[in-house]
């Protein structure tokens, strides 16, 4: 990055600040480079990916964010059958995992620390579009290698669904879905979705896109995770099986 | 003019005195006190930020002396003391202001950017090789929820927050003045006129040409600068004009 003109006279450094870079730990996140070349490159043969299906549906009083469980190596063994793809990160904020699992897992851990620094520096949590923005800073000035996450949230402006890819593209919408499985769960939520939806019928919905997904995409299944975020807080429940899911 | 026990304690500015003082940070609030006085005055509905320009001869340009100055668009900040440590301060704050909008996308809330700038005037008081800030700063914004915000910022890199205050010369006058005649009912109009009634404490004929005022309201929470003639009907007022 370029140095603004203002130094920190006791550590010599930028004063003002990088608004692309994680206040903490930096040093993981170098710019380009050939360290970042090269762990893409390891990133593309042997590192674990989610595959994936996560969907965000937002509704009035608050949003659903749902993934499957299957993380996988180049999308033909099932390396683990029991992710959980979707953390929050936020009072009343989720972000699910898709691509690499340990940059989508690194992205995680900043991000949270980067809201509970904003919240303790300003009394307040931030905004979900704040967040947003943040980590499509970061998607884009850092390598965190090939993530598209979906980020979901409730503030004093409503439910807010995000989708931000690996390039750091923000695109907010009443409902998302990516990863491998993104067309077939399209494919359940395309008509069914109405905006007016209650928050039980989007979890139902939600569910039934990852059990479509489950069926045909080979980088999906091993059941599902769900999480309900409202204006009270976060709530996420694992299943073995998406069948499960429904009778809750 | 000054004993060989404290010489011995201001060379450095990062030794403490034997009694817990930091001299150069002293000194540096008394180069503040050298100058004109400027104006913070916080209402329900907006804030108001005022100060003289010292005009010390016929021949210069008015508009060329800057005491208050734009940060964004719902924070400005009236400076006291070394304007060229004050450019700096100002400008510092204006990239941070910016650094909030590309990091979050939002404006920066006042009490973030006082102790963003306090943050820098404190270090620069306990690192070798620099010398205090000789400045303060009033700084009057609007929160993004639409709080109006009044912060101070001193050498020792300390943020106050105020209802009303003054930095710069004869503070102590001009805050018992504030003290005396501020109450928190009054109208963002009611805190100009207080604030050019304050500015007139020290300087009886007031011209309205030499006077900045800026407001931030909390309706359009935008810096808005007051012409000469605003400030002179508010001179009237009070009758702090020329003509009187």
């Amino acid at each position: 990055m370029t140095m603004s003109r203002f130094t920190d006279p006791l550590t010599g450094e930028d004063a003002v600040g990088d608004p692309t870079a994680p206040e903490l730990g930096t040093g993981a996140f170098g710019n380009g480079g050939d360290g970042a070349d090269q762990a893409r490159a390891r990133d593309d043969e042997t590192v674990n990916k989610t595959g994936t299906t996560t969907i965000g549906i937002s509704t009035d009083d608050g949003v659903i964010v749902a993934t499957d469980r299957r993380a996988s190596l180049g999308g033909r063994f099932v390396s683990n059958k029991s992710v959980q793809k979707v953390e929050q990160i936020h009072p009343t904020g989720v972000l699910t995992l898709v691509g690499s699992v340990g940059g989508a897992q690194s992205f995680i851990r900043t991000l949270r620390s980067e809201a509970d620094l904003y919240e303790a520096r300003k009394g307040e949590p931030m905004s979900i579009h704040a967040l947003a923005t943040l980590a499509g800073n970061f998607a884009r000035g850092g390598p965190f290698f090939a993530i598209n996450p979906i980020l979901g949230g409730v503030d004093e402006e409503g439910s807010h669904v995000y989708s931000i890819d690996p390039a750091g593209g923000v695109m907010e919408d009443e409902y998302t879905v990516t990863g491998s499985g993104m067309q077939l769960a399209y494919g359940t939520i395309e008509g069914e979705y109405d905006p007016e939806m209650s928050l039980d019928e989007a979890r139902e919905l939600a569910i039934r896109a990852i059990a479509a997904a489950t069926e045909r995409d080979t980088g999906s299944g091993n059941g599902v995770y769900v999480s309900t975020v409202t204006d009270e807080g976060v709530e996420i429940e694992g299943f073995e099986d998406t069948d499960e899911a429904h009778a809750q | 003019m000054q004993d060989q026990n404290q010489q011995a304690y201001d060379r450095g500015l990062t030794i403490f005195s034997p009694d817990g003082r930091l001299y150069q940070v002293e000194y540096a609030r008394e180069a503040i006190k050298r100058g004109t006085a400027s104006i913070g005055v916080r209402t329900a509905d907006g804030v108001v930020i005022a100060a003289d320009r010292q005009v010390r001869s016929p021949l210069v340009e008015e508009q060329s002396i800057e005491k208050l100055h734009r940060i964004d668009d719902h924070i400005a900040v009236a400076s006291a003391g070394h304007v060229a440590d004050a450019r700096q301060l100002v400008d510092f704050a204006r990239e941070q202001a910016q650094v909030n909008r590309l990091r979050y996308d939002e404006p920066i809330d006042v009490e973030s950017l006082a102790k963003e700038i306090t943050d820098y005037i404190q270090r620069h008081t306990q690192s070798g090789g620099v010398r205090p800030f000789g400045a303060a700063l009033a700084i009057g914004g609007v929160d993004p929820d639409g709080t109006p915000r009044l912060f101070e910022t001193d050498p020792s890199g300390t943020p106050y927050e105020w209802k009303a205050t003054t930095i710069g010369g004869n503070r102590e006058e001009l805050m018992g003045f504030l003290e005396a005649e501020y109450h928190e009912e009054m109208d963002l109009d009611g805190g100009v006129t207080l604030a050019l009634e304050t500015l007139a404490q020290s300087d009886d004929d007031i011209d309205p040409e030499a006077v900045e005022v800026s407001v931030i309201d909390t309706e359009t929470m935008t810096v808005r600068s007051l012409e000469s003639d605003e400030i002179a009907a508010h001179l009237a007022e009070f009758g702090g004009d020329d003509d009187e």
